[in-house]
């Protein structure tokens, strides 16, 4: 699988105002990024496209996008689905 | 609730709003408001935006053709507004039929809830006059019957409204998000001017992961029977007046205080504090009682309650906060505040009659930075 760090540290950067000037800490809550409840719908639909996936109803919850380390996980554990 | 005239720096139009929302109770207001529809400077184009934007045109359809001003109004803009109440009166009798429909197939199937909103106002805080606008029917069910209640909605007809969103997939994805709700459900109907019926089953009095809420088992405990105007022996649950009291002033505080119904121009309308006027007016004795405190201090939603009653009381010049005794509930810090996202709340320094006048509360942002809230 290719490396996704660019095109997802870019999807993040176009929507959450407070990641923009710095490095992406993968550890940080996303809502202290400044991901609120409509930020999060539109993260998430920008990462369907940006990726060609789609994040399946058991994933729409809170824990998917809490850090960006576990948004990545999903996202990636979705191409790896579909390429299979 | 004693209240007095509401000053007039906002214009004739504002002022007729404003006192068509909190409703008319003497022959004072009787009078100002016709002297303010029949004022050479009224601007017509003004107050119709502003009465559309705060769902109040059949309302004041209504005034105007009770107060026998027919010759007083341009004639087009007359017929237009009798038009729109007509066909408001007509939507309400169809949502009324639909909403036994659902009551009673939930009913048969022993699901506890309660219709709430503008169905349960319209006969009790409107006096049926057709004046209520509401673009949807609303339900309150618990969370553990989410499964059991689409399956009955299935059954009726209806489908998720992603179906008939401009964007589906975000509408999908927002759903599956807020579970306070179910996802929006619509059924196409052929009935005269009317394509689509909406209805949003809730189940949360406020959101999810709120702060703020009483459990919705609780409230939904001893609903009372409200008959169903035009269906003789017909009834519908609804919340009994405190918990319609809790209710109503929650979801205004839901709408009015989360940052993102601000940003998508979907917050509170002078409409839902005109709700939240009439309630106190009509259950007085219920209200002030010492139920209502003690169930709000159980729960913890007093500071939310006295959030919303501080600024109607500033905004209509009613005396909420001291009927109830919440005078010492409310801080300032929390009344000037509006959460952005969990654990984050913003100061806010607009007052609530300039935010509800404002055409551009979708672009208005907090003046001061974000600070970690309590």
């Amino acid at each position: 699988m290719d490396d996704i760090t660019t095109q997802f540290e870019e999807c993040l950067r176009r929507h959450l105002r407070s990641a923009k000037p710095n490095p992406i800490n993968y550890d940080v809550e996303l809502v202290q990024l400044g991901l609120d409840s409509m930020t999060a719908v539109a993260v998430l639909m920008d990462m369907e496209k940006t990726f060609g996936i789609r994040f399946p109803d058991d994933m729409l919850v809170e824990g998917t996008f809490r850090t960006a380390g576990r948004l990545k996980e999903a996202v990636q554990l979705l191409r790896e689905r579909q390429a299979s | 609730m004693t209240r007095s005239l509401p000053d007039q720096s906002l214009g004739p139009e504002w002022t007729i709003l404003e006192l068509l929302a909190r409703g008319i109770i003497d022959d004072s207001e009787v009078q100002m408001v016709r002297d303010l529809l029949t004022t050479d400077t009224l601007k017509w184009g003004e107050l119709l935006e502003q009465a559309l934007r705060h769902k109040m045109f059949p309302m004041l359809a209504h005034q105007i053709m009770s107060a026998s001003l027919r010759f007083d109004v341009p004639t087009n803009i007359y017929m237009h507004l009798e038009s729109a109440l007509e066909w408001n009166r007509w939507q309400i009798e169809v949502f009324r039929r639909e909403t036994v429909r659902v009551a009673q197939a939930l009913a048969d199937r022993g699901i506890p809830f309660v219709v709430t909103k503008g169905m349960a106002f319209e006969s009790t805080l409107y006096d049926s006059l057709g004046t209520r606008y509401m673009n949807d029917i609303d339900f309150m069910i618990t969370p553990r019957d989410r499964d059991k209640v689409m399956t009955v909605m299935q059954k009726l007809g209806f489908r998720p409204f992603f179906d008939w969103a401009k964007d589906a997939r975000r509408e999908e994805i927002s759903s599956r998000l807020n579970p306070d709700h179910l996802p929006k459900l619509a059924r196409e109907i052929d009935q005269p001017g009317i394509r689509l019926i909406d209805i949003d089953i809730a189940n949360s009095l406020t959101w999810t992961k709120s702060p703020f809420d009483v459990p919705v088992e609780e409230a939904l405990e001893n609903p009372v029977e409200q008959p169903i105007p035009g269906m003789s022996g017909v009834n519908i649950p609804c919340f009994r007046p405190i918990y319609q009291f809790l209710f109503t002033v929650l979801h205004l505080f839901r709408e009015a205080w989360l940052q993102k119904f601000v940003e998508s121009g979907t917050d509170v309308g002078l409409m839902k504090f005109g709700d939240v006027i009439r309630l106190i007016d009509r259950n007085q004795n219920k209200l002030t009682d010492s139920e209502l405190l003690r169930i709000m201090q159980t729960h913890g939603v007093t500071d939310a309650v006295a959030w919303v009653l501080r600024h109607m009381d500033e905004t209509f010049h009613t005396h909420a906060v001291e009927l109830l005794a919440l005078e010492k509930h409310g801080n300032e810090k929390l009344l000037r505040s509006q959460m952005r996202s969990p654990g984050y709340v913003n100061a806010w320094s607009e007052s609530m009659r300039g935010r509800l006048q404002s055409k551009s509360r979708g672009s208005v942002r907090p003046v001061a930075p974000a600070h970690r809230g309590s």
